[in-house]
């Protein structure tokens, strides 16, 4: 059985940053990935706009991980492609053993003194947010839609609702309208719109596409194919208000109603996951509850801009190439925060054995905000500020703060408080 | 003539005309809701009649004639099978099954392009016990089918779980009498093994239930099996036995001379069969009003199901369900959570009246509802962790019980209708008894015998995920494709989706490949698997992409080429 020190699993951009980080330790690492390919969901998203902060240019999804690829393979990094994992046990030795299948070598077996998780995340479906009615074909996730349209150069639909105004959404709304389908519209269940706002600007208000708030997609109708769908008006607490059903005639109905981590693998191995982020909870090295397992990019939890992707992976490597180095030991404190005001924050637990240098923390509001700062406190003491002219739940940030010498009571707290903190 | 008004004005308060015809009792009329054409319809089920047609509309309310295919051929024209089977559900499987063990010429004909398209791919999957209405024909078929099932399961390759059932009771009055009541059917109906437990022995076996829970009633013989692989298994056995499979062949009418039916007419062509067996589910109603001997109607009760997510299937291991006083007066009474062969948990279901036969749409609030009363069955499912719902109707006739006999005025028409639940669990047994009227039928016009040769084991496409390593990496080993996984949810590879594109009955749409191999019924619900599948239907069957659909003829997957 071949044994390594670090085996990532996802060859996403995730993983492939994770990869290239490692490869500077010279330790032994390999990345698996189920698809024929590598570079993960950026494959099919062809437009342009990622890369701005890292890279300073607007790159296609594809161009973003080609930048990283090439040095993968230049590296020569191994990657098993068309591999999939089907089980992972932890051994007595705090290794991990890992059931690889592929046509190649069929059914076979890897050791890893660490894991990177770098698995991406999946989209929730029609069932998960429980539309009804009947379910005919032409009923997509963006994701699909984007695969049938960007890689098979197939149109999913001719005339459609989209449910959802997520980034993917936003993007397929544009992206359909321009190979000739008809949008009818993007419907959203919340007030506010999900996506970002350039996207909202770029790929809806410049094809005059309309975006409705507080309205979702109930009922489907059509027993073959979709013929209509159901729209209504939900209340400030999102329930159904009756009476205000409106029935739009279309041939597909693509939904953009957010992604959750991939976090099966995680599960099977007892990582102790946050119900916030559904993915793992982790330390400030990205490491989970399970000791040598670590968790990066939409694994981890799910980011807008692939940026902070690569970033967290970078951290998730340095973790595990430290790990296998000189297993440190660990004292953990738990990050506490407003649920009130915050949706998430990443990363939950602080190794307090562990902070000579900076922490990255990304975290998300929990409602759209103007004039806040963001707070954070240990005991009696402030030790952190940032002032924000906007803060909303569809774009993450990130702060960097060095926390050596500074925690009292071994306690941590992120809170939000309004207009400029004194 | 029977009494015009009969009592209906009291109830309905409406003119009802009722009238006798074919011994059956015949009601028409028009009403306000169909409530009260399943009021009206239960009323005269209580006489004397052997059946009850019921004829009444409601106003604003058109029942549509089943959905057929839209094209004409001649593809069976001419035909003169000994037997011709209407209806490829898993009774109509099944019957075939059985008479493909004899030396005679077997045809069966599905209007859909696939078998299994209705009640029997959208059901619980329930062996059932046989613990309810003794004296039945439903209790003594259900009983001997519950006996033939894991035999018939194993030489057909499909898997099947003697789970067992509990029901539970939070009160201990209802657990008196409740329990009194289902042990004392279990024993006039030969239901084996049926008794009380106590809270500790439940516990052993599922120990996430309520605390409120005083005691149960075990069923051990309960097992569950999945419905559309045993279809398709019992189907593709036939075959092998000589059986001639048309699907996408209507019947659209049937000509009768002399109380007999002499030639039968479907959107293929017309085939001359001597016996014909009716097994049309929904539509055995429609079937018998073509052979002018119309003697009951179906009123189509549906059902929804949801399923959840296999991650929570470790939380039980049986069947469940539990009896309560508010439960009893929920529309959704009766249902339970059932642990899959398959490993899901399932959840329903519902039973309620609607005019439609085959609208499968399930309902926001009934969903909901179901959720409700179900989950708390069991500590630590909740709704997020429904992948998928579905519904189904159960053809069920007024009298509410099957109907297996050979007709009584036309000489060549045999019944297997009204096989609502458990029509399923009874498939076995009710296709022994149809293959007796049939043998005995056939053997007044000539000598018949058994086949010398009869095949009666079939291999399946094979599950890898469910072998052994050692198993699965062999065969890989033989087979690629075998290892290159495609639906990443239930791990199914690329091999078995080919295999299932070749397959006997070959499996023609993304739905047909979902029934046959799970590829697209995990959590992502074929997010991921569905457009890999599709560009493997097109390298399999060199159809164009254009052309694939999701379940037939209009549910085409994609509309257009893209411009670049
Ligand atoms: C449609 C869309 C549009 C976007 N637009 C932008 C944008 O404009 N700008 C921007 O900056 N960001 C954008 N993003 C966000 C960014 O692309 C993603 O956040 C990023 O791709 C996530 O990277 P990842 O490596 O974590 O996951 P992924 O890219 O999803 O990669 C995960 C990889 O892991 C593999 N894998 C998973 N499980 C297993 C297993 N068990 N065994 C083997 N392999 C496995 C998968 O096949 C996949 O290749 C967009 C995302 C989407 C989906
Ligand atoms: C929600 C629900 C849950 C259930 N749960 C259980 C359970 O757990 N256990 C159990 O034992 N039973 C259960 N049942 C009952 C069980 O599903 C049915 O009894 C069984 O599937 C009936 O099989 P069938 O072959 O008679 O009907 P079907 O499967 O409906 O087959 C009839 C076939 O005839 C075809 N047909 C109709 N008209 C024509 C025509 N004119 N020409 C050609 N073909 C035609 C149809 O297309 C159809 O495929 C359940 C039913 C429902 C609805």
């Amino acid at each position: 059985m071949e044994q390594f020190d670090i085996v990532i699993i996802g060859s996403g951009p995730a993983g492939l940053a994770a990869a290239l980080e490692i490869e500077q330790s010279g330790l032994k690492q390999i990345i698996i990935e189920r698809e024929n390919r590598a570079g993960g969901i950026l494959k099919q998203c062809i437009h342009d706009g990622f890369g701005l902060h890292r890279f300073k240019k607007r790159l296609t999804g594809p161009e973003y991980a080609e930048l990283f690829l090439k040095r993968v393979i230049e590296k020569k990094i191994p990657i098993y492609k068309n591999t999939f994992v089907t089980e992972i046990i932890e051994m007595e030795n705090k290794s991990y053993r890992l059931t690889l299948v592929n046509s190649e070598k069929s059914l076979f077996e890897i050791e890893a003194k660490a894991l990177i998780l770098a698995n991406g995340c999946r989209e929730r479906t029609a069932k998960q947010v429980f539309i009804q009615g009947t379910r005919p074909a032409g009923v997509y996730t963006a994701g699909t839609a984007q695969y049938f349209t960007n890689i098979l150069g197939y149109l999913p639909c001719k005339k459609c609702v989209i449910l959802g105004s997520g980034d993917i959404g936003l993007i397929m709304a544009r992206r359909l309208t321009l190979e000739g389908a008809k949008v009818v519209g993007v419907y959203e269940v919340k007030d506010t719109p999900s996506g970002l706002s350039r996207n909202i600007a770029q790929c809806l208000d410049d094809f005059d596409i309309p975006l409705y708030l507080s309205k979702t997609v109930t009922k489907i109708h059509g027993d073959k194919r979709v013929e209509a769908v159901t729209v209504q008006k939900v209340d400030l607490n999102l329930n159904q208000i009756p009476g205000t059903e409106e029935i739009i005639a279309c041939d597909g109905l693509i939904l953009s109603v957010g992604l959750v981590p991939e976090n099966e693998l995680a599960k099977s191995l007892g990582v102790e996951l946050d119900t916030h982020t559904k993915g793992p909870m982790v330390n400030q090295s990205l490491m989970t509850s399970k000791e040598g397992i670590f968790s990066c990019g939409n694994a981890l939890h799910v980011h807008d801009l692939v940026d902070f992707v690569s970033e967290s992976a970078e951290i998730a490597a340095k973790g595990g190439i430290r790990f296998v180095q000189n297993k440190g030991e660990e004292e953990l404190i738990h990050v506490e925060f407003d649920e009130k005001s915050f949706l998430y924050i990443v990363p939950q637990k602080i190794n307090l054995l562990d902070i000579e240098e900076n922490i990255h923390f990304y975290f998300r509001s929990k409602k759209v905000l103007k004039n806040v700062s963001v707070v954070i406190r240990t005991g009696d003491t402030i030790i952190f500020k940032k002032f924000y002219h906007n803060m909303k739940p569809p774009e993450m940030e990130t702060i960097s703060v060095n926390l050596k010498n500074v925690l009292q009571n071994k306690e941590i707290c992120f809170e939000l408080k309004e207009g400029v903190s004194t | 003539m029977i009494a015009k008004y009969y009592q209906f004005d009291i109830i309905i308060n409406k003119p009802i005309i009722c009238t006798e015809e074919n011994n059956a009792i015949k009601l028409e009329g028009e009403v306000s809701s169909w409530q009260e054409v399943i009021i009206a319809g239960k009323v005269a089920a209580k006489s004397k009649y052997r059946g009850v047609i019921n004829k009444i509309t409601v106003k604003g309310i058109t029942v549509p004639s089943f959905q057929r295919p839209n094209f004409t051929d001649n593809i069976i024209e001419g035909q003169r099978p000994d037997v011709l089977i209407i209806g490829g559900g898993v009774i109509g499987a099944a019957i075939a099954r059985a008479l493909s063990k004899w030396e005679i010429d077997l045809m069966l004909v599905e209007k859909e392009c696939d078998v299994a398209m209705h009640a029997s791919s959208r059901n619980d999957g329930m062996v059932h016990p046989g613990i309810t209405h003794p004296g039945s024909l439903k209790a003594k078929m259900n009983i001997r089918g519950n006996e033939m099932f894991e035999d018939l399961a194993k030489e057909l390759d499909v898997p099947f779980k003697r789970t067992g059932m509990f029901i539970l009771f939070n009160s201990w009055l209802e657990y008196l009498f409740g329990s009194t009541f289902i042990i004392r059917n279990a024993k006039k109906n030969g239901a084996k093994g049926v008794k009380r437990v106590k809270v500790k022995e439940i516990r052993k076996i599922i120990p996430n239930i309520p605390s409120d829970i005083v005691g149960g009633v075990t069923a051990p013989t309960t097992g569950v099996c999945p419905p559309y692989e045993m279809t398709t298994a019992l189907a593709e056995n036939a075959i092998m036995n000589g059986l001639k499979l048309s699907l996408e062949t209507a019947v659209i009418n049937l000509v009768e001379t002399n109380n007999e039916i002499t030639k039968v007419i479907t959107n293929r062509g017309t085939v001359y069969p001597k016996v014909v067996i009716n097994a049309a589910g929904l539509f055995a109603d429609e079937i018998a009003a073509m052979a002018n001997d119309q003697f009951f109607t179906i009123h189509p009760r549906k059902g929804e199901i949801a399923l959840l997510d296999k991650n929570k299937g470790d939380l039980l291991n049986t069947i469940v369900s539990q009896v309560s006083a508010n439960l009893l007066k929920s529309d959704t009474k009766g249902g339970a959570l059932v642990k899959t062969a398959e490993g899901n948990i399932l959840v329903g279901p519902t039973a309620f009246e609607q005019p439609y036969k085959e609208d499968y749409s399930t309902d926001y609030t009934n969903i909901n509802a179901l959720l409700e009363v179900k989950l708390p069955i069991i500590k630590g499912i909740e709704k997020g962790d429904v992948i998928t719902y579905l519904a189904g109707t159960r053809a069920a006739t007024y009298k509410e019980d099957f109907i297996i006999e050979k007709s009584k005025k036309i000489k060549n028409l045999i019944y297997a209708a009204g096989i609502q639940s458990p029509g399923y669990a009874s498939s076995p047994a009710i296709a022994e008894e149809i293959e007796r009227i049939t043998i005995q039928l056939l053997k007044e016009k000539r000598e018949i015998n058994k086949k010398k040769n009869f095949m009666s084991v079939r291999k399946g496409i094979p599950n890898l995920k469910l072998l052994s390593k050692q198993e699965r990496g062999e065969l890989i080993s033989k087979r690629r494709d075998y290892g290159h996984i495609v639906c990443r949810c239930e791990e199914i590879s690329k091999g078995e989706i080919i295999d299932a594109i070749h397959a006997t009955i070959p499996a023609l749409t993304l739905d047909a490949i979902k029934r046959r191999t799970r590829a697209g019924m995990g959590r992502c619900q074929g997010g991921f698997c569905t457009p890999l599948i599709a560009q493997i239907m097109v390298e399999e069957t060199g159809k164009n992409m254009l052309e694939l659909t999701k379940k037939g003829d209009g549910s085409n997957l994609v509309s257009k080429f893209t411009k670049s």
